[in-house]
């Protein structure tokens, strides 16, 4: 029920935040140089299943998105490959330049394991209370679902809405994949 | 001009002693230190350096990141040299550093100078790499000094850990009769990735080629365009007038003192040699020269007629110029022949060289030259007293003085 709830509430109210990250802003750590988090997260990008963000040096990633405005997170669908797609995801609000080293000093706002549902495209929620405030989105994937060295992203997408006006001629209705 | 942040981490530890590289490992270091931080201040304002030492008691942090350069110089004096080289704890702390400085948008970047062995086994170094890759720092290796077994493996492993798109590198330097700060200049590491630094590299090489530069006057526009465009200036000025001068005293040669033309010529010689002058116009020129031989007319023609024999020899219009003044001017002639022949004078000559030490008078070789000397000024003295101008031989004479 909570799942009906929450999957209609996106098609109710929920945007798309493409439109507010700050891509001037937007940065991303220990991704390989063929692959990077434009591959994900960038319109048409996304959607191309070739184009992959991927891991460097090891299997975790740090992505930080700040945005234009303050707005409120709903939910995220994060999609990737059924082995090298990630596993452990932790969400930080509004801390900016983190590095690997101090992941672990504060408690995340969020923490999501995704589940190969997930990865096929189903959003997750997440946790409402923490996510009224959003200035800026620092996304740690840990690991992946395989434990592989590289780990392997097709694409990132947002949903919430904004603070100050809630913009109508924004609101589109999302279809779940 | 990449906003960066580097952290340099020098070796100072008991293998610096060495002389293999002049005048000391430790201090071709230090020179190859101070001409990095001034490429890397002057590409970009915001760029900032901080230095650390490896060795000695052990990692120490002398300067953290900062674009005063002032303060990275000062704090290079006075380090000592003792201990072994921390290679892994020195990456580390200055991977530390970059972390907390200032400015995040700036690139990190290390750069340290490998000159005693490596402890460390080429796992660890390759852990430490990936290490830097993760958190997206470049690493420049200077590979110097010593070179035992393994050490260039061990520093290529690392380098190809952390290299990301090529913004890391490493460069051998072997012992040689080149400085370490030369061999660094035409390296990516004084370069930056393309551009950057080449404006600061190029005239930083030029200026170690050795005094004289490819630029003009020895000054590189892009260091001082102010200066080099007034020397460029002041030269063109001074060839022009001593145009006007040849021509005067062609004109005038019969009516005006031949020491003022002289000295009009002299004047422009003396700047064209000293490039110190930027002189107003003719008039004011040729009043100070009126001033100078009347008030002192002895002393400065003998200064100035050594002076003539050497421009003479660089410029033909002056050539003609100091032909013509020698020719018209009898006091000119005389003093000139009293100064050949004083020198001709053997007595006078030999007393000279035997106040010299280690030069003995008696010497088969010291009395060929002054017979050789002797029978140039008497060629000279002739040849003044020919008044036909023969430019060309005279010309010769007084290059062969």
């Amino acid at each position: 029920m909570a799942t009906a709830e929450s999957a209609s509430a996106i098609q109710r109210n929920q945007v798309d935040l493409l439109d507010f990250i700050d891509w001037s802003g937007v940065e991303c750590l220990n991704q390989s140089s063929g692959h990077l988090l434009a591959n994900a997260l960038k319109q048409g990008y996304r959607e191309d299943e070739g184009l992959n963000l991927e891991s460097d040096a090891d299997e975790q990633l740090l992505i930080y998105i700040p945005f234009t405005q303050v707005v409120k997170l709903h939910s995220i669908v994060v999609k990737g490959s059924e082995e090298e797609g990630p596993k452990t995801v932790k969400l930080f609000t509004n801390r900016q330049h983190m590095g690997f080293s101090n992941v672990n000093d504060f408690p995340p706002s969020d923490t999501v394991v995704l589940s190969p549902d997930n990865l096929k495209g189903k959003p997750v929620v997440v946790k409402y209370v923490k996510f009224q405030n959003v200035r800026s989105l620092t996304i740690f994937i840990e690991d992946n679902q395989s434990g592989s060295e590289i780990t392997k992203v097709q694409k990132i997408a947002l949903y919430g809405s904004t603070v100050e006006t809630t913009d109508m001629k924004g609101l589109k209705k999302i279809e779940e994949h | 001009m990449v906003l960066e942040a580097t952290m340099i981490c020098i070796d100072n530890s008991e293998w610096m002693r060495n002389g293999d590289y002049a005048p000391s490992r430790f201090q071709a270091q230090a020179d190859a230190v101070n001409l990095i931080c001034g490429a890397k201040t002057q590409s970009n304002p915001e760029n900032t350096v901080g230095v650390l030492t490896m060795a000695g008691k052990g990692v120490r942090v002398l300067v953290t990141p900062t674009s005063d350069l002032g303060k990275i110089l000062a704090c290079m004096h006075g380090l000592e040299i003792g201990g072994e080289m921390n290679l892994a704890a020195g990456i580390q702390v200055a991977q530390l550093a970059l972390k907390h400085r200032q400015n995040k948008k700036q690139q990190q970047r290390i750069i340290v100078f490998a000159g005693s062995p490596v402890m460390h086994d080429k796992k660890a170094l390759e852990v430490i790499g990936k290490k830097l890759k993760k958190n997206s720092v470049a690493l420049d290796i200077v590979n110097f000094g010593e070179d035992d077994e393994g050490k260039t493996e061990k520093l290529e492993a690392l380098l190809a850990a952390v290299n990301n798109n090529d913004t890391s590198h490493i460069v051998h330097v072997p012992a040689g009769p080149n400085a370490l700060s030369d061999v660094l200049i035409s390296t990516p590491i004084f370069t930056g990735d393309g551009e950057g630094g080449s404006g600061f590299a190029a005239s930083a090489a030029a200026a170690a080629a050795g005094g004289v530069s490819g630029f003009e006057f020895g000054v590189d526009p892009n260091l001082d365009p102010e200066l080099a465009l007034a020397l460029r200036v002041s030269m063109e000025e001074e060839r022009a007038r001593q145009e006007a001068a040849a021509k005067k005293a062609a004109e005038e040669a019969s009516e005006q003192d031949a020491t003022m033309t002289e000295h009009a010529s002299e004047g422009p010689s003396g700047a064209d040699n000293k490039k110190n002058e930027i002189p107003d116009d003719d008039n004011t020129l040729l009043q100070q020269a009126l001033a100078m031989s009347v008030d002192e007319p002895a002393s400065t023609q003998d200064l100035q007629d050594t002076e003539m024999s050497d421009a003479a020899a660089e410029d033909p219009d002056l050539a003609l110029a100091l032909q013509l003044s020698v020719q018209e001017s009898t006091k000119d002639s005389s003093s000139e022949a009293d100064m050949s022949k004083l020198l001709a004078d053997q007595s006078f000559v030999s007393s000279i060289l035997a106040s010299l030490p280690g030069v003995d008078p008696n010497d088969p070789s010291v009395k060929e030259m002054l017979a050789s000397m002797q029978n140039q000024s008497e060629s000279q003295q002739k040849q003044d007293e020919d008044k036909a101008p023969e430019k060309k031989e005279e010309k010769e004479e007084k290059e062969e003085k």
